[in-house]
């Protein structure tokens, strides 16, 4: 199989460019209503007694996965969910995919049904299970991409175009000859993306694509997911615990918890909403004592700022955002020999941290 | 109907590249096509020795011959070792590691992707069997030998639909690991009664008429006793083509019933861990 190395403008590609398919294909990526999913979890007992128990009897828990999951993507969104562990990312992705069986609920991608129409739903997705590999253990790296190929009908042009992208965009290169078994984690994951990728799907699916890689390696995979993105104007859901990977590919995101969805909207919405608070630091030329630090936090309270640290040479102020800065600054300027100032605005990880205590916090009071 | 031609010659190149790449992974690993070897041989030596001792103990002849009974054996230890296709094993351990996704994610028919896979598995077992049989020749001369042409060709489709009907088989009994994530006691659960009922410990003729009754009316016999018979020339002339029908027969229906099953197993699917 002689696989160009010179990477074809997507003029000559034998399909639609991201615009013809705005025409041609109006309806929705994903269309989810209702959708909810419930395991079945064994309860073991402890100990040689509890096994031998849980033979003749067992006690069973039906555990929800997913609850009520209500919403659309449209054609060449990109989507990041995000969520803590256990929040549903992953089942969510799985029913969507058509492995998973949802319990109830209607969900639609691509037109297609997918539990019911899992295989030709397959043709025209692509998927990555950032914790299972799907190339061939065995074999070397090329033959795995030749093999997909022919399992997806990939038309040649196509294939030699997405090929020469992967293989320059991941520096896929050396490793085009090497066993899959030979190649480090980082090296398996980038010939795995660019293995879900070949067939140019209509829907790309990345379940934490970046997971234990290091940030060089993180960027390389964001930046080619982005331009495969541009380039076939793939839907994009992706899930993953690294805000930044929503940040550099996402411009939506769904934000799940306990099985429910708690925010959907863009990345622009979020932050007006979740991103309130601000916060000034600052670092000082001599030491703060603590008569200082109670008297900065009396005179910071009616400004609306509250003192966070002041130990050492450091001083941390917080506010919301709500226009107080320019006082707040004047004022600790006039208090303290400050060297060094810096205004700073909450990033993602603190603002979805902040979420989640708060959900969780809610669910404790209305528990008690 | 274009539409369908050209969807299943799609599917059937898809299969025949996962066929090669899995022949290629099951060569890739030397030192267990040697054990193989080393296992296949001792397949061979223990039951001929045990029942080489149970014909010159014995005084009052039995029904079958030593004569036919030898190659009998021989034939059955190959057919066995090379249908062993470790299809629980395999589907087992991805359905318990939730590798299994993977698999269905691929744009092809899940069944006939792990019966590529198994038929990869049988060239392997060929290679492996293949001494072995030409030292049964070296030993039995002629006797080891198809009985004629017609028997040759006979064993070749028989054989074929041993083959399909031992991966039927394998492939129902591996649907419960969707259910209890585990394919060891299904795994033991089929090897005994194909131990039991297949003919592989001896021809049916040997079997006790009431066990040979039920080994007749269950799928196993078919997978050993029958190709092996045909071998022998024990089957033949206008015998011959009822035989393969119902072999035929027992193939398409067990692959039909795996199909549905998978069907209703795929419902309790569940990928744990991520």
């Amino acid at each position: 199989m002689g696989c160009a190395e010179s990477s074809p403008s997507s003029k000559n590609l034998p399909i639609p460019g991201p615009e013809q398919k705005k025409t041609n294909m109006t309806s929705p990526s994903v269309v989810c209503e209702g959708l909810a999913k419930s395991y079945v979890r064994k309860l073991r007992q402890p100990g040689l007694v509890g096994a031998v128990r849980g033979l003749f009897r067992s006690e069973q828990q039906v555990v929800p996965a997913v609850r009520e999951l209500a919403f659309t993507i449209e054609r060449g969104e990109r989507v990041g969910l995000i969520g803590e562990n256990g929040a549903g990312k992953s089942t969510t992705l799985k029913m969507l995919t058509g492995i998973l069986m949802p319990t109830s609920g209607r969900l639609e991608v691509l037109g297609l049904d997918p539990w019911r129409q899992r295989q030709k739903l397959a043709a025209r997705i692509g998927v990555v299970f950032g914790q299972r590999p799907q190339l061939l253990w065995d074999i070397p790296v090329r033959e795995t991409f030749t093999l997909l190929k022919t399992m997806y009908r990939v038309d040649s042009k196509l294939f030699e175009a997405t090929y020469a992208e992967a293989v320059k965009r991941l520096e896929l290169e050396p490793l085009l000859g090497v066993a899959v078994r030979k190649l480090s984690l980082g090296q398996r994951m980038r010939c795995d993306l660019a293995a879900s990728l070949l067939h140019a799907p209509e829907i790309a699916f990345l379940d934490e694509p970046t997971i234990g890689l290091d940030v060089a390696v993180k960027e390389q995979v964001r930046e080619f997911v982005v331009e495969m993105q541009r380039r076939f104007g793939t839907t994009l859901l992706l899930t993953t615990h690294d805000l930044k990977d929503i940040t550099a590919t996402c411009d939506r995101l769904l934000l799940l918890d306990r099985g429910q969805l708690l925010f959907d909207g863009t990345l622009a919405d979020f932050e007006k909403r979740f991103a309130t608070e601000r916060r000034i630091l600052l670092d000082l030329d001599k030491a703060v004592t603590d008569g200082v630090a109670a008297e900065l936090a009396s005179a910071l309270e009616p400004l609306g700022g509250v003192l966070v640290e002041c130990r050492g040479h450091r001083v941390v102020v917080s506010y919301q955002r709500d226009g107080a800065a320019p006082a707040l600054t004047q004022c600790l300027l006039s208090r303290l020999p400050v060297s060094d100032i810096v205004l700073e605005k909450a990033d993602i990880d603190s603002m979805v941290a902040n979420i989640y205590r708060r959900s969780t916090a809610q669910q404790e009071r209305e528990a008690s | 109907m274009p539409d369908l031609l050209a969807t299943w010659s799609g599917e059937l190149r898809a299969q025949a590249a996962l066929f090669v790449r899995a022949v290629r992974t099951s060569f890739a690993y030397k030192p267990a096509l040697v054990l193989g070897m080393l296992t296949a041989g001792l397949g061979y030596v223990v039951p001929l020795l045990v029942w080489r001792h149970v014909y010159a103990t014995r005084a009052s002849p039995l029904a079958v011959p030593a004569s036919q009974l030898f190659p009998y054996l021989l034939m059955a230890a190959s057919l066995n070792f090379v249908s062993n296709m470790s299809v629980e094993s395999r589907v087992g351990q991805r359905i318990r590691l939730g590798l299994v996704a993977i698999d269905l994610l691929r744009p092809v028919d899940f069944q006939l992707t792990q019966l590529a896979q198994a038929l990869s598995d049988v060239l392997l077992n060929v290679a492996m069997v293949l001494p072995f049989v030409g030292l049964s020749y070296a030993l039995w001369g002629r006797a080891a030998l198809p009985h004629d042409a017609a028997a040759c060709l006979g064993f070749c489709a028989s054989a074929f639909l041993a083959l399909l009907i031992q991966f039927a088989i394998a492939f129902i009994f591996v649907q419960t690991a969707f259910i209890t994530f585990s394919s060891y006691g299904v795994f033991y659960a089929k090897t005994a009664l194909q131990q039991t009922f297949s003919g592989i410990s001896a021809p049916l003729a040997l079997f006790p008429p009431a066990l040979r009754a039920v080994a007749e009316r269950l799928p196993f016999c078919q997978t050993i006793h029958t190709p092996v018979s045909i071998y022998l020339g024990a089957i033949s002339g206008h015998s011959l083509v009822p035989v393969l029908l119902v072999q035929a027969a027992w193939a398409v229906g067990l692959l039909l019933t795996g199909r549905v099953l998978l069907g209703f197993s795929l419902r309790y699917l569940e990928i744990q861990g991520g």
